[in-house]
């Protein structure tokens, strides 16, 4: 069973009287372990499906099935809960809390786990370790240069060691060096933590680490340049 | 368990030094709304106690017929005292000596040393029964007063709105034209007699001109109630005097003082609003520049419940800070301060119960102030925050 199914996904907007439809009734399968780059044109609505793979918006009709759970029904309290323990999310501007160490945020997460401050503090150790920021544990985000917040970003996504980790251009603020170090580090969480990664960009540099890339074409999604369902019909 | 998991405390406390110009600006205005209510509290609480304890139970007051409502308006004759202790059943006595105190009662000018301009004063003219009477009066400084004195009541000095100098033993007062020498202080538990000039009756009476008297304060003798007075005074109809209980002279004082009240709680509604303006609009400030924050506790599973006890906790803690900040200037500053006021003075009053107000009042603004921008906040979808700069 794939990890995240999403079926017959639409999203539509209505603007006075005029219609948008980022996403038109969306297939997409991604497995256990994969690592998934999605590409197209600025207003495609790689966010919107981005956004409705982690639970944080809702499609006009539709399905997204995550681990089991289709969460397209669940309350939005128990989407909260449910966001914290499957999903890790890397924004495009790290999102830090400003007033937090990088430690007390990479914890936030944790937070909302029943776990004790002692089993908090080793993960939170082998997660700013994982980044290679042990040593910053304790400097609040303005002490930290754009590439490391972004690397404490990543931390904190992937902390409670969740189901799916999205990043919405996770390096689209950065300049060549340190999008060269959190491409590595994304491969690397991959490879070794097999951490599922749905990663939106533009940047053919960052889509080139991932195993299969798809470009969201006029709200369909498109693989090898074939329509996704169409693939997988052939493929069966 | 709540069922949701909260925001860590040190995000609520950090926030506040974040700007730590608007937090203190904040933070005065909370204090100063909080001083006002406390002021405000201070003088009803001060008033109220002054009067509900003014009364002894145990004590009626005779006077004349529709005198009861002021008595400085009764009048009745002097014999009546020495009729009233022989013929009046219920009176406390001790070896013969009945407890009847019979007093003139007046507000009248009365100038200190150097005064320009005389002031209002309450006079009474008491005799040496007063004491039995008054058992809550106690002489604390100097002597009970000979002929041509005057002891003074302890905030008699607030109720002329001199200072305490003014009126210290040995100084002379001008009351009706003639000159007492203050033979003392004295203390009366807080009630109203504490605003009180007490003279001899009879030279009270020399000076005023008048033969009068205008009440006689009697104490019951133990177990009995104030019917037996009544009814003795509703068979002695040709006497024409009537009885009140003093408690019950001073509850109606009590009603007299209702719009002061009224309009002194309805001030303070009014600066209590203004200080939720100032909640507000330091949390409207705070909220706003967080939008993005706040969408990205939520993505990460916060639920909009703590994020908004997250936004009230740090409003509140700002105005406790305010209310303790305040609370102490009002023990030290206006707890015991003295008030003048039309028919005597008290004391400001920070109790337990304005104590309790006035931080009520402040916690209720952070609280307050903090709802309707966490509301704006988080009613906005996710995905829209996030986008906010
Ligand atoms: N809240 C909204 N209201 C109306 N239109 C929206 C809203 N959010 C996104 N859109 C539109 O949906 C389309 C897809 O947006 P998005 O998913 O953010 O694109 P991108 O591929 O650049 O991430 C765009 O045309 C955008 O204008
Ligand atoms: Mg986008």
């Amino acid at each position: 069973m794939p990890l995240v199914e999403v079926r017959a996904l639409t999203k539509e907007y209505s603007k006075g009287d005029q219609k948008i439809t980022p996403l038109k009734d969306a297939h997409l399968d991604v497995e256990r372990g994969d690592l998934v780059s999605l590409m197209g044109a600025s207003g495609s609505g790689k966010s919107t499906l981005l956004n409705m793979i982690a639970g944080i918006d809702r499609p006009t009709t539709g399905n997204v099935v995550v681990d089991g759970t289709d969460i397209t029904r669940m309350s939005r309290s128990k989407l909260a809960a449910w966001r914290a323990q499957h999903v890790g999310y890397i924004f495009q501007m790290h999102n830090l809390i400003p007033v937090l160490t990088a430690y007390e945020n990479v914890e936030m997460p944790l937070l909302l786990l029943p776990l004790s401050s002692a089993e908090r503090r080793k993960r939170i150790e082998i997660a700013l370790d994982a980044v290679g920021l042990a040593d910053r544990a304790d400097h609040y985000p303005r002490q930290l240069s754009g590439g490391q917040e972004q690397r404490v970003g990543i931390a904190r996504a992937i902390v409670a060691d969740p189901a799916v980790v999205v990043g919405d251009e996770p390096t689209g603020d950065l300049d060549a060096e340190s999008t060269e170090q959190i491409l590595l580090l994304l491969q690397r969480l991959n490879k070794e933590l097999g951490t599922t990664l749905i990663i939106v960009t533009h940047d053919p540099k960052t889509a080139a680490i991932a195993r299969r890339r798809i470009r969201l074409e006029k709200g369909e999604l498109v693989e090898a340049g074939a329509p996704i369902l169409k693939r997988e019909l052939q493929r069966a | 368990m709540l069922g949701f998991r909260l925001l860590p405390w040190e995000y609520g406390v950090r926030n506040l030094f974040r700007r730590p110009g608007r937090s203190v600006l904040t933070l005065g205005g909370l204090t100063l709304v909080v001083l006002l209510v406390f002021v405000v509290v201070g003088f009803v609480r001060g008033l109220e106690t002054s009067l509900a304890v003014s009364g002894d139970p145990r004590v009626v007051l005779i006077h004349s017929l529709g005198g009861g409502d002021n008595l400085e308006n009764s009048s009745i004759p002097a014999r009546s005292a020495a009729l009233l202790s022989a013929s009046l059943e219920g009176v406390q006595r001790r070896q013969g000596t009945a407890y009847a105190s019979p007093e003139l009662f007046l507000g009248t000018n009365v100038s200190t040393e150097g005064d320009a301009e005389p002031a209002m004063g309450a006079v009474r003219g008491i005799t040496p029964a007063a004491i039995l009477v008054r058992r809550r009066v106690q002489v604390i400084e100097g002597a009970w007063p000979k002929a041509g004195e005057v002891l003074v009541g302890r905030l008699a000095s607030a109720k002329l709105g001199r200072g305490a100098a003014a009126l210290a033993v040995g100084r002379t007062l001008a009351i009706e034209g003639q000159s007492w020498r203050v033979s003392g202080h004295f203390a009366a538990t807080g009630s109203a007699l504490e605003a009180e000039l007490w003279c001899p009756l009879e030279d009270l009476q020399r000076a005023m001109k008048r033969q009068d008297i205008s009440l006689v304060a009697v104490t019951l003798a133990p177990g009995l109630d104030a019917g037996v007075i009544d009814e003795f005074c509703k068979e002695r109809l040709d006497l024409e005097l009537a009885a009140t209980p003093e408690t019950g002279y001073y509850a109606s004082l009590q009603k007299h003082y209702k719009p002061v009240r009224t309009l002194a709680w309805l001030m303070m509604c009014l600066v209590a609003g203004a200080g939720v303006f100032a909640g507000l609009n330091t949390m409207y400030g705070s909220v706003v520049g967080r939008i993005r924050e706040l969408a990205t506790l939520q993505t990460v599973g916060f639920s909009r419940r703590a994020i908004t006890i997250g936004l009230i906790q740090e409003a509140t803690l700002l105005a406790a800070a305010g209310a303790v900040v305040a609370a102490v200037i009002a023990l030290l500053l206006i707890n015991g301060a003295a008030v003048r006021f039309t028919s005597g003075a008290f004391v400001l009053r920070i109790d337990s119960v304005a104590l309790l107000i006035g931080c009520g009042t402040g916690l209720m603004l952070g609280f307050v102030g903090a709802l309707p921008p966490a509301f704006k906040a988080l009613r906005m979808p996710i995905i829209e925050g996030l986008k906010a700069v």
